[in-house]
């Protein structure tokens, strides 16, 4: 155990699952940030996610048609990045402890947060942001 | 130890000075930026009148005036007054009129060049660069010193960076320490382009290449198949490479091949087609057509005028430039071949140097101008697809030919031995970390040479032959590098020119995935590696009652400035990379091991000093509180894949906490990976049954009782003692 107090140890809903069942979970869970049912979770903070969750996609649409500048899209990716730490703090706040594969989690801190959303939409965007740049449709 | 009320006092005072020396050290910098991202006039790189914006005399002394360009790629001429009459005595080029070769910034170094009629360099000077390592580490002089070793040398000879070696013919030219990439670029520049002009001049002679013999004209392939054999090639540019807005068009889209071949030339022309071409041609010409369809930009140029150069095209083989004028061009009405496809603009051009020769391979090369979207200003940029004539359409096949490696290639090949023993080093390192179970239960919290036998050599290693000898400290501009260039630009090659750098990165990766950053900061970095090296020679000497550590509570507030440090130089690297540069130098390891603590300016001097001199008192400062570095490694540690062990002990029983030098366990007993060191103290405890608590106290429990004391399990406990089950079978037959 890599732990030494196990009242830091979480378990989301999904966690006993196996399988592609369980991986399917798992990058559901990269990519919803927002409680699930049963879940519990503040409903302004939910609200306001999905708010600037919409405005973050419409970013993207914007960009993918060619119509916002790499800045922007860098900007907006930025600031909802900023916002999901918040929105997962509430509503899924745990996060992977050890290998990827494992079945482990543990409660996460503000920093734990921070360092799992910064990364994950650092891959997250930079594929997207690449994959535009590759159409040519975003210039740099 | 100091008292914690005196702490207290110096630890704000400590930050405060270290932020006003950041602030100094980043103001001084720019008075070494001489010629550092300086704005050039525009009619530099366009005006006919080349000379009249540049110090073209700094590079050709006695010259007393200078021609228009002239030429593809274009140069001037320079003239002296003797007794009334102009002698010509050399020629004066630009470096980007001529190559987009770029250094380690990713963009070209200008370069004023001045070459004389023997094609001996007389003169070198650097307009312009955005090399980060020449703002604040190596002061320019040393690339002004580097360039001055061209003096004198033919444009011909065979220069290279590196040691001189005779028997090959080559003169090595001492490179700028801690600058190689920079170095290997400005020479190919150098080299290009006094060759490009040195050729054109006739100084160099084209390279006599043996004629293509082709076998008789076979059945006529189509369009697909001359694409699908390579005797078709397309070169496409986009127009973001070129700083153009894209309007769904590319912005040159090309197609074009080989027509002296007969099956090519008459699937192309068509018989009567080929056959007037082939009676145009005198021996030891050459023809070749071009299409474009859809491009947003002619290839001819529309600046074009009759009697002028076709200044977008030109055709390359080896060293040797081929450019049309326009008695080179033909009409080209339509193509033959079934399935090829509809075009806008189309031409055929005839190359008359003898040099050329169809067996070989040569390359298409559709010259650009880069537009910079800040500055509006051009730069020249070339693109080049190769075409090599199928082994089908060759008598004999395709002839051998050695390509020459490609410069990193080279650099790799050289220092293959220091590649070799690092990667070594590395792996054996590795090993021993993973090994790490065994190496902690052969210690004691008496007796951690088992452990600190291998991460000393670490360190040896790392602050020797990693930081003085090879150079190859990882930096944070290297990840702010990385972070621009996965988003705007990736080059393989810009990384690859660095191999220490290279390996070191992917082993840093890797491991810090793995086991954390603690096992590159706390075994191999150099840096790092010094600074605690000097913390335990300190213990040694008797400095130890001096040494302290800063209270857990003060601990958890500054270990988050390296966090802030790492995303305000990331921050700023989108506004300015040259001001992310700079202000990176809150990283001390230039100083330290690139340029050398006493050859730098006082204010870097005096940084590098007092961090490696608090290091003696207090275990690694630098790494704790500032490093950015450091900071960027520790997030992605949040999901290390393997960390050190725990026992439920741990909430309650600090033993190890007290030991720890990182201050990388918390009240809960959990350690924070993002701040642990892996130094493996507390693992050595973990199964030392005299040091971790509740294992001492079962020992004793068991010694008390006439225990055996049982082997200590992964989980750190003694194996437990279970009564061996009564055999009943036994039971009965002894009855």
């Amino acid at each position: 155990m890599t732990i030494a107090d196990r009242n830091e140890l979480r378990q989301p809903a999904y966690g006993e699952a196996h399988g592609v069942a369980w991986l399917a979970a798992e990058l559901w869970d990269h990519l919803w940030p927002w409680a699930g049912r049963g879940q519990p979770a503040r409903k302004a903070i939910q609200g306001a996610g999905f708010a600037l969750a919409i405005a973050a996609t419409v970013a993207w649409v914007l960009a993918a048609m060619g119509r916002l500048e790499a800045g922007a899209i860098i900007g907006w990716w930025f600031g909802w990045s900023v916002f999901e730490v918040i929105v997962r703090l509430d509503a899924k706040p745990y996060v992977k402890e050890g290998p990827w594969w494992g079945h482990l989690y543990r409660r996460a801190t503000v920093m734990d947060m921070i360092c799992y959303v910064s990364f994950k939409n650092l891959l997250i965007g930079a594929a997207l942001f690449i994959g535009l740049r590759t159409l040519g449709i975003v210039q740099v | 130890m100091i008292s914690l009320r005196a702490l207290r006092t110096f630890a704000p005072r400590f930050a405060a000075r270290l932020g006003a020396g950041i602030a100094a050290l980043a103001l001084s910098g720019s008075a070494l930026a001489d010629t550092y991202e300086v704005k050039l006039p525009p009619e530099l790189a366009s005006s006919p009148k080349m000379c009249d914006y540049a110090p073209c005399k700094d590079v050709m002394p006695g010259a007393t005036h200078f021609s228009e360009r002239k030429g593809q790629p274009p140069f001037v001429e320079a003239y002296r007054d003797e007794a009334g009459e102009q002698k010509l005595i050399g020629y004066v080029m630009l470096s980007t009129d001529i190559t987009d070769i770029p250094a380690y910034s990713g963009k070209p170094v200008v370069t004023l060049i001045g070459m004389d009629t023997a094609g001996k360099f007389t003169g070198v000077k650097i307009l312009k660069h955005s090399e980060p390592i020449l703002l604040l580490g190596i002061p320019e002089s040393a690339l002004i010193k580097f360039n001055n070793q061209y003096l004198g040398k033919f444009v011909g000879d065979n220069i290279e960076i590196g040691k001189s070696r005779p028997e090959e013919n080559l003169i090595g030219l001492d490179a700028i320490t801690g600058a190689t990439v920079t170095v290997i670029a400005q020479n190919q520049v150098m080299m290009v382009s006094g060759g490009e002009v040195a050729k054109q001049v006739g100084i160099l002679k084209p390279v006599i290449r043996p004629q293509a013999k082709f076998p008789p004209a076979g059945p006529a392939p189509s369009w697909a198949q001359l694409v699908e054999d390579g005797s078709v090639q397309r070169l496409t540019v986009k127009p973001e490479e070129v700083g153009l807005k894209s309007d769904g068009r590319p912005y040159m889209d090309l197609w074009f091949g080989y027509l002296n071949q007969p099956t090519i030339g008459q699937a192309i022309l068509g018989k009567d087609g080929y056959a007037s071409l082939m009676a145009r041609l005198k021996e030891g010409e050459h023809a070749i057509f071009i299409v474009a369809d859809n491009s947003m930009d002619s290839f001819k140029g529309s600046g074009f005028v009759r009697g002028g150069i076709y200044d977008r095209v030109q055709v390359r083989q080896g060293g040797d430039s081929f450019t049309f004028r326009d008695l080179d061009y033909l009409n080209l009405w339509g193509i033959s071949a079934a399935g090829a496809p509809s075009f806008t603009e189309s031409a055929i051009f005839i190359i008359r140097g003898k040099s050329f020769s169809g067996a070989f391979p040569w390359k298409l090369v559709f010259l650009g101008n880069k537009i910079d979207k800040e500055t509006a200003a051009k730069t020249f940029a070339n693109f080049d697809k190769e075409y090599w004539l199928a082994a089908k359409y060759l008598e004999g096949g395709r002839p051998v030919v050695v390509k020459p490696d490609p410069t990193w290639l080279k650099v790799w090949k050289e220092r293959a031995v220091e590649i070799g023993a690092f990667i070594v080093v590395l792996l054996a390192l590795s090993a021993a970390y993973a090994s790490r179970d065994k190496l902690v239960r052969r210690s004691t919290h008496k007796n951690k040479w088992p452990v600190n036998a291998f991460k000393y050599t670490g360190w040896v290693l790392s602050i020797g032959f990693v930081g003085f000898y090879a150079m190859a400290q990882p930096s944070i501009t290297q990840v702010l590098t990385w972070f621009h260039s996965l988003l705007f630009q990736w080059k393989w090659e810009l990384f690859l020119s660095d191999p220490l750098i290279f390996v070191f990165w992917i082993f840093i990766i890797v491991t810090t995935f793995v086991w954390g950053r603690g096992f590159f900061c706390g075994w191999l970095c150099p840096f790092g590696s010094l600074s605690e090296l000097l913390f335990k020679v300190g213990q040694a000497v008797g400095l130890k009652r001096f040494q302290f550590h800063l209270p857990q509570a003060l601990h958890d507030k500054l270990k988050w400035v390296k966090y802030a440090v790492f995303f305000g130089l990331l921050a700023v690297s989108f506004f300015s990379m040259g001001l992310a540069e700079k202000l990176a130098e809150v990283e001390p390891f230039k100083t330290t091991f690139l340029v050398g603590i006493t050859n730098r300016s006082w204010p870097y001097s005096l940084f590098a000093a007092s961090l490696l001199g608090l290091a003696i008192f207090m275990e690694r400062p630098f790494c704790k509180y500032l490093c950015p570095l450091g900071a960027a490694l520790a997030m992605p540690t949040t999901f290390r894949w393997f960390g050190l062990k725990r026992k439920d002990e741990c909430t309650s029983c600090k033993a190890c906490a007290k030991g720890c030098g990182s201050l990388a366990i918390d009240a809960k007993g959990n350690i924070d990976q993002r701040e642990c060191m892996l130094c493996l103290d507390c693992m050595v405890f973990y199964y030392d049954d005299h040091a971790c608590p509740p294992l001492a106290q079962e020992r004793k429990r068991r010694t008390k009782a006439g225990q055996p004391l049982t082997p200590i399990n992964g989980k750190g406990y003694f194996i437990p003692i279970h009564p061996a089950p009564v055999d009943k079978k036994k039971e009965g037959a002894a009855a």
